[in-house]
């Protein structure tokens, strides 16, 4: 069973391995139910559908779950440590931005630049997690204001127009595949394995969880809160980062739009996943099969033939029967 | 009292969750002017019955009638107009507004487009004061102690006029002081006819203050008795099912013990003033006192939590100066917060967690958590300290608070902690899990060495288990006691003097 909340899983398996126990643990997981969904929409799709689950479909949806994925995953740490950050896309689009600028006017070597725009990212985040963290002020509040300055920032260096080209070899990054997936497929799912083990298996990973559960109850157990707090909030304004530089390679251009819409995608794909907005509950995997599903129901509404205009009504309904669902199965 | 038709009868009421049976075939009745008490442990279904009574909880089961009419509530607010209200155990006050607001929340005085504030604030002053005179009906909610706010809840239930008062645990919270306020008001209440269900821990107040008590246990009646047959013994072995034991500890001569922890002359304006105490090795040093004397803030502030304006805290002999908890717990301190759930548990984690998070450290391998040897580690604590549990990974809010108290234990013991700061460890559980707690720590520091600060309202606890009593009143020691030359009295004197 893959569930990054309870190290405790394994022997609780081994005390009553029965399938009854087995199925019953399965609908206490928080994704257990954004599983099925997916599960059931893959196979509708595949049967209404012609072109669904041919490799180049499947390396469309995935490169999208990517982009907002990476975004959501540094969104759940926000999320679990029980705050918010909704600068996430307005960080991606400056990181970006720096980094093209790094890349075609600096002169960067374009292997570092990767790495230099997600230091950016950090900074980014940094700053907002002083600010929560440091200064105990409101995350929803403080990410409001950073979104206006990111995303002022962004046209204030660009001017409203994109930086291009970025050229080879650095578009590869965003353009290039490893043994057929695609590399930002290939990085989003090594970041979240990643991040699986962390959560599961560091200090850090379960601080997070104490943090989010119960602060109070963790400043007296000795836990260093505030780091916590402000590594969550630096963590996701890197990975939004990491989404955004990779992006501009794929378009081979640093477009001043880039992460716009992105926040949205990234607190459903985390909520669609299980993830609590209170902090304390949520996981890794649920949120990947956020971002997966919202790809699958993008990709699906095309191929379908539905309007675009629809698909933003289908994705709030999903929202909404997840919220209804997870009503349900808390009753039980 | 016997000829007048009872006020509430509740006749073979049952009520399950499920496959839980929480109540089954429990029949009360209350008569005009009376008070009668429901004393059970943790999960006997006191609450359930009284949630019945005030229309939050439908019976499954049963007939419920009111002035020999039946009745059906539906909602509190159906209960209400038949003259029941409820001062739940439970703070459910709005924080940002004030006391006065609280009181009649809802029921302002004034027209619907007018509030007239004067007469509101009037009226609730009036409430409040009839219950305690010390509380300030302009302060804001969030700036009481939560004994004052359970004060301004039984206001907020008094201020409905009710012929019926349900008080589950009010003196849960409230010192002595405040409790007696509470029995004067209740009697006052009585005296003009109407009645009050009264819930407790406190066997003392119940055979005080009732006419009737009916005994609970798991879910089901057993029995119902006057209070000139309610001896303790008779009453404990009612909930229980078994007699009590006797838990005086054996008093302990520990004055050749070296210091562990010394207060000198601490002080932290508006909260307590010229602090000094001397904690030593293997001991339990009982610190007593009224809401307000500034107990929780000083073991607030000796753990690093707030900075102290001048004294120091020495730790063996050497001063200390803790910036946070985190350095307090680095040199063997710990606190255990007097609100185990706001504060204490971490109530999503599984029980192994809450217990080891404050030691990962020691269990962390070069890519994994190594869990099994935590798991045996929590489990051996677990068997020390006799909790109960089914699997160390449920999460511990599925645990009785006794036994979750005993798992916040183990999380310290486990951190090697050599100090133990205990706000009210006990408050809120049954007597038997209170008395395993208890001879818990008597162990602890005999066998472990461990000393203990125990903060505690009630008296009884103190002189069951404490070698020497603290007495604070206003942020000042009034004065230190061996339990044995303690009298009840005599401390009470002490802190009023």
């Amino acid at each position: 069973m893959m569930q990054d909340t309870d190290f405790t899983t394994a022997t609780r398996v081994r005390q009553n391995g029965s399938a009854r126990a087995l199925l019953r643990r399965f609908f206490r997981w928080e994704a257990s139910g954004i599983l099925i969904a997916l599960a059931i929409l893959f196979a509708a799709l595949a049967l209404a559908t012609d072109n669904f689950l041919s490799a180049y479909n499947m390396s469309v949806v995935a490169r999208q779950a990517a982009f907002v994925g990476l975004v959501a995953l540094g969104q759940t740490l926000v999320l679990l440590v029980g705050g918010i950050d909704l600068s996430v896309g307005a960080a991606a689009g400056l990181s970006a931005i720096v980094g093209s600028i790094a890349l075609t006017q600096w002169g960067l070597n374009p292997f570092l630049i990767i790495p230099f725009t997600m230091g950016f990212g950090f900074a980014l985040g940094a700053l907002n997690g002083m600010l929560v963290a440091g200064l105990r002020l409101n995350p929803f509040i403080v990410t409001l204001a950073t979104w206006e300055i990111f995303a002022g920032m962004t046209l204030v260096i660009t001017q409203g127009y994109p930086i291009r080209p970025l050229g080879a070899p650095f578009t590869w990054f965003g353009q290039g595949d490893l043994l057929g997936v695609p590399l930002p497929v290939a990085i989003f799912a090594l970041v979240a394995l990643v991040l699986v083990w962390v959560l599961a298996q560091t200090r850090f990973g379960r601080n997070i969880f104490a943090v989010g559960g119960n602060r109070d109850a963790a400043v007296l157990a000795g836990i260093r809160v505030r780091r916590v707090e402000f590594l969550a909030y630096g963590l996701a304004g890197m990975l939004a980062a990491l989404a955004g530089i990779l992006y501009a390679s794929r378009m081979d251009a640093g477009q001043p739009s880039v992460g716009e819409g992105w926040l949205m995608g990234a607190i459903t794909a985390a909520i669609l996943g299980g993830t609590s907005l209170r902090g304390g509950q949520g996981s890794i995997v649920g949120t990947v099969l956020g971002a997966l599903l919202l790809a699958v129901l993008a990709n699906g509404t095309v191929l379908m033939n539905v309007s675009g205009f629809w698909q933003r009504v289908i994705v709030g309904g999903v929202v909404l029967v997840a919220v209804l669902v997870d009503l349900l199965r808390r009753r039980d | 009292m016997s000829e007048a038709p009872p006020l509430i009868d509740a006749r073979h009421i049952s009520k399950t969750f499920g496959a839980v049976h929480a109540l089954t075939d429990v029949s009360i009745t209350l008569a005009p002017g009376e008070v009668h008490s429901v004393i059970g442990e943790n999960g006997a279904g006191k609450s359930t019955l009284m949630g019945i009574l005030c229309g939050r909880i439908r019976p499954t089961q049963g007939t419920l009638l009111v002035n020999g009419a039946e009745v059906h509530f539906h909602s509190p607010q159906d209960a209400q107009a038949h003259g029941i209200a409820i001062a739940p155990q439970e703070i459910n006050l709005v924080p940002h507004l004030t006391v006065a607001e609280n009181i009649l929340l809802g029921a302002h005085r004034g027209s619907a487009a007018h509030i007239d504030w004067k007469a509101t604030l009037a009226e609730a002053t009036r409430h409040l004061h009839e219950v305690d005179d010390g509380v300030d009906p302009r302060a804001r909610v969030s700036q009481l102690s939560r004994a004052q706010q359970q004060l301004v809840q039984i206001a907020r239930a008094a201020a409905t006029r009710a012929r019926v008062i349900i008080f589950d645990e009010p003196t849960a919270t409230l010192t002595y002081r405040e409790t007696d306020k509470l029995m004067g008001y209740i009697r006052r209440m009585t005296a003009e006819g109407r009645s009050a269900f009264y819930i407790s821990h406190r066997l003392d107040e119940v055979r005080e203050l009732s006419h009737r008590i009916t005994a609970l246990r798991d879910g089901a009646p057993v029995g119902c008795i006057g209070p000139e047959e309610a001896s303790r013994e008779r009453m404990v072995t009612m909930m229980a099912g078994r007699p009590a034991r006797p838990n005086i500890a054996a008093p302990r001569d520990l004055s050749t013990r070296p210091p562990v922890l010394e207060v000198r002359n601490l002080t932290r304006e508006h909260e307590f003033q010229d602090i000094s105490f001397t904690l030593r090795k293997g001991e339990i040093l009982g610190l007593s006192g009224l809401i307000g004397s500034g107990r929780t803030e000083l073991a607030k502030c000796i753990f690093g939590l707030t900075r102290a304006q001048s004294g120091k805290v020495l730790l063996d002999g050497e001063e200390t100066r803790f910036r946070s908890p985190l350095d307090a717990i680095g040199s063997g301190l710990a606190y255990l917060p007097e609100e185990r759930k706001a504060e204490g548990i971490f109530p999503l984690l599984s029980i192994a967690e809450n217990t080891a998070l404050p030691s990962l450290d020691r269990f962390t391998g070069a890519l994994r958590m190594r869990n099994r040897e935590m798991l045996d580690e929590v489990g051996k604590l677990a068997r020390q300290l006799k909790a109960k549990f089914s699997s160390l990974g449920d999460p511990i809010s599925s645990l009785s608070g006794g036994n979750q108290q005993k798992f916040i234990i183990a999380r310290w013991l486990m951190r090697e902690a050599r100090v133990l700061i205990m706000d009210e460890p006990t408050r809120g559980i049954d007597v038997n899990a209170k008395q395993e707690i208890q001879s818990v720590l008597r162990r602890l520091t005999d066998e472990r060495g461990l000393s203990i600060v125990l903060i505690s309202s009630e008296m009884e606890e103190l002189f069951d288990v404490a070698d020497r009593i603290l007495v604070m009143h206003e942020g000042r020691v009034k004065g230190v006691k061996n339990r044995s030359e303690a009298t009840q009295e005599g401390l009470l004197e002490l802190a009023m003097s």
